[in-house]
């Protein structure tokens, strides 16, 4: 038995932060993570990332965690990696099982900090090879470099989705389609404008209906939706693609939570069941803390925040560990604040209800924002200066901090959308590449007589060489005109973006904010489904024991009114998934056919181990003990 | 080969060039990378064979969580692919069903 003082189950941004600020406050800590290396959902990114300054933003994902991974080791924090939390027990015992050891452990405070799980959305021959979801591709392109496919259809507009569908295309590969089945983009303007106007089309009211292939994905068939989600006769659409990226949601990964016997509560803002937590993201059972995704889908940003809530909450409690009480006051007042930030306007309305609900009240009356106004500025008279194109109130704000000469303004509050004042701005370019949104440009309406240069951040390969003469794309991705390449500045200072300069004739101004230069061979070649229709009572919900649609259908209209009921009868979750992909759609089958709320369908219970084991390791361990 | 060369961002370290064979196929890959890595960067799609319905499938999250990935390596059959590294001389094999138990060695 090992004993720790305060055991960190998942090494993300919140994991490694509640670990950082409970070990810089003299506590014993121990992280653990399943991986081969530390970060979480962070070592994927490539692009920098929203939020404050404070937490990193302007900063790019896999950079965060390394930064963060050096922090640990300062604090001198017990770090094992390639080790999984297989259940936390009713005594605070918690199991982790390596590849080749089963380890027991006594914590006095646990923080799950699991993160979340992907949602699967099943439609005909939806199991193919190929069918694969965001996160995956995500891993397989940035961290392996390898690519998933020759021609992705991207399913989801949420962040990420955009996000997904722009690294696709600086990975080298095609994307042929957003598909959203929702009438909006769910994900920030910005990332939506950078694919955009690559040229991917966002289709909105949009899903996919069925894929086809004989022993891998060879193209998709998408359909248009009315209002109420059916599917509007006579519009399916054939793509030629190799790969389906599915960026639909994400679920909180509880089952230790659960397995540890906290109060859960199915809260549909944060992406399903979580644990009931104070605001000290303390839950029911007092040695147990939740935190970032796994208390309720939401940014890296505020993880880090509510992983530092309770990192500083579990040091606190335990009795070796004096903490003045002004100074944990002054800190807890800090991140709370900064928390609140996060969670302003449109795009944090959904935490915000969450975490209230959760606290069993209403959400509290926030001040009003300054909302943007929706039109573009137009074309300058004179000068050289920065536009800024970034039009909402979103949590960010690094573009106000990087300028030397304070030409840019956010303001107090971090949502608020940021300002220029033309008149301090001197462009030297340096806001340009900080931005994560790159939706800062620059314009020199002086350049002749006739022309103006257009700057942009460039974050693809190759680079044109100055000179070079390349097609100049609107907002939309369409080519507006030729354009010839003045400047092409890369610099350490730019991390990694560069600036791209465009002389285009003065009409062209307001319209050129992207470039291309070839014309993309056209990836889309004509596709054919071998079938106009499948029957969707054969698509596979429960992939581990293959079980379809129908046959749950089946089931149901039987007299089965629970996913327990269901599971005896066809074994669905209990496959080794342990029921992770196939529980979510099985609970919305029965919420759909039987006419009640999704939450009044109770899901499995969950018992450790957490993961399938190695009998051989299990009969090891107690032949070890039994010595 | 499916393999990104050069990315405006990310620099890749790969470990060393490594030979391994998928059902009897010699293919090369990287150690230290996951076997659905090399395996992807080597055209493989299909991994197995589903339990009922003999359907192909191939890797879906990643992460070691969906099982979707599992494959025969070195005679264990249901090892997730997607998070075990690869190493030199592996034997990787399609699983058909829901593999079976090995004789103790
Ligand atoms: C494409 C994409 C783009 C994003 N962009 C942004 C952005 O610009 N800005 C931003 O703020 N956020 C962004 N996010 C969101 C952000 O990455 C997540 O909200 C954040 O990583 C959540 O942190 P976490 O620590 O809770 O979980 P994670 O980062 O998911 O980490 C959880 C860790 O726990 C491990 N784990 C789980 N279960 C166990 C177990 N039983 N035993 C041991 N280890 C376990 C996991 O393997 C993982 O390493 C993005 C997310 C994605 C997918
Ligand atoms: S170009 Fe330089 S001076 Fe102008 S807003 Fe950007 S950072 Fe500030
Ligand atoms: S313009 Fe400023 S606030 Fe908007 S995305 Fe860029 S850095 Fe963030
Ligand atoms: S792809 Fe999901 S477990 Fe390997």
């Amino acid at each position: 038995m090992k004993e720790v003082e305060f055991l960190v189950i998942g090494g993300g941004p919140a994991g490694m932060c509640a670990a950082i600020e409970a070990a810089g406050r003299g506590a014993k800590v121990l992280i653990v993570d399943d991986k081969h290396k530390l970060g979480g959902q962070l070592v994927k990114q490539t692009h920098s990332f929203f939020g404050s300054r404070e937490h990193y933003a302007g900063v790019r994902g896999i950079d965060i965690a390394d930064t963060l991974i050096e922090a640990l080791d300062e604090n001198g924090v017990e770090v094992l990696t390639g080790a999984t939390a297989t259940a936390i027990y009713d005594d605070g015992t918690v199991t982790v099982a390596t590849d080749d050891e089963w380890i027991k452990i006594r914590p006095q405070r646990i923080v799950a900090a699991t993160g979340a799980f992907e949602n699967a959305l099943p439609f005909p021959n939806g199991d193919l090879p190929g069918v694969y979801g965001a996160g995956a591709v995500q891993t397989l392109m940035n961290v392996d470099g390898v690519k998933p496919g020759k021609r992705v259809l991207m399913v989801g507009a949420g962040n990420i989705g955009l996000i997904v569908a722009y690294q696709l295309r600086q990975a080298g590969i095609d994307v042929a389609a957003i598909v959203e089945a929702t009438g909006r983009v769910g994900g920030y303007y910005v990332h939506a404008s950078k694919v955009r106007r690559m040229g991917i089309p966002i289709l909105l009211n949009h899903t996919v209906k069925h894929v086809w292939g004989e022993k891998e994905v060879e193209g998709a068939v998408v359909v248009k939706l009315d209002e109420k989600f059916q599917t509007i006769p006579g519009t399916a659409r054939e793509f030629a693609v190799d790969t389906i990226c599915l960026a639909v949601g994400l679920t909180p990964l509880s089952e230790l939570l659960w397995n540890a016997g906290c109060e859960m509560r199915y809260v549909a803002e944060l992406g399903g069941y979580v644990a009931v937590h104070d605001e000290n993201l303390r839950t029911s059972r007092e040695d147990i803390f939740v935190a970032g995704d796994a208390s309720g889908i939401e940014e890296a940003s505020s993880a880090m925040i509510e992983g530092r809530i309770v990192g500083l909450n579990a040091a606190r409690s335990l009795s070796r560990i004096k903490i003045e009480e002004a100074d944990y006051e002054e800190r807890m007042a800090y991140l709370r604040e900064q928390l609140r930030q996060l969670r302003r306007g449109p795009f944090g309305e959904m935490a915000r209800t969450g975490k209230a609900i959760l606290a069993g009240d209403t959400p509290g009356e926030e001040p009003p924002i300054e909302v943007p106004p929706v039109e573009f500025e137009p074309l300058f008279d004179k000068g050289c200066r920065v536009v800024i194109e970034c039009e909402q109130n979103i949590p960010c704000n690094p573009c106000e901090d990087i300028c030397p000469r304070g030409a840019i303004t956010v303001g107090g509050d971090i949502v608020n959308y940021p300002k220029i004042d033309p008149e301090k701005c001197n462009a030297c370019g340096l806001c340009l590449t900080c931005c994560p949104g790159l939706a800062l440009f620059m314009i020199d309406v002086d350049y002749s007589d006739t022309q103006v240069e257009i700057s942009l951040p460039y974050e693809l390969l190759p680079l044109p060489e100055k000179g070079m003469e390349v097609d100049a794309m609107d907002r939309e991705g369409g080519v507006v005109c030729r354009a010839k390449v003045s400047r092409v500045m890369s610099s350490p200072k730019f991390d990694r973006t560069s600036i791209v300069s465009l002389v285009v004739d003065r009409e062209y101004g307001e319209r050129v904010r992207h470039f291309r230069i070839d014309a993309e061979p056209d990836g889309a070649t004509a596709a054919k489904s071998p079938q106009a229709e499948y029957d969707d009572g054969d698509t596979v919900i429960c992939v581990c024991e293959d079980i379809t649609r129908r046959q749950i259908e089946e089931v149901i209209d039987a007299g089965a009114e629970s996913f327990d009921e269901i599971k005896r009868q066809l074994r669905t979750g209990m496959g080794p998934c342990q029921g992770k992909t196939c529980q979510r759609l099985i609970i919305r089958m029965l919420a759909d056919k039987l006419g009640r709320p999704v939450e009044s369908f109770a899901p499995q219970t969950a018992r450790g181990p957490m993961k399938p084991l190695n009998l051989d390791l299990l009969s090891r361990v107690e032949r070890e003990e039994k010595r | 080969m499916n393999r990104i060369h050069q990315h405006p961002i990310l620099k890749f370290e790969r470990g060393r060039e490594v030979k391994f064979t998928f059902d009897g196929r010699e293919m090369t890959g990287y150690e230290g990378e996951t076997i659905a890595a090399a395996l992807t960067a080597n055209g493989v799609r299909d991994f197995r064979e589903s339990i009922k319905l003999q359907h192909p499938r191939g890797f879906f999250c990643a992460i070691g969580r969906c099982a979707n990935c599992s494959m025969v390596v070195d005679g264990v059959p249901n090892t997730k692919v997607c998070v075990i590294p690869l190493k030199g001389n592996m034997k990787i094999e399609r699983q058909h069903g829901r593999g079976a138990v090995r004789e103790r060695s």
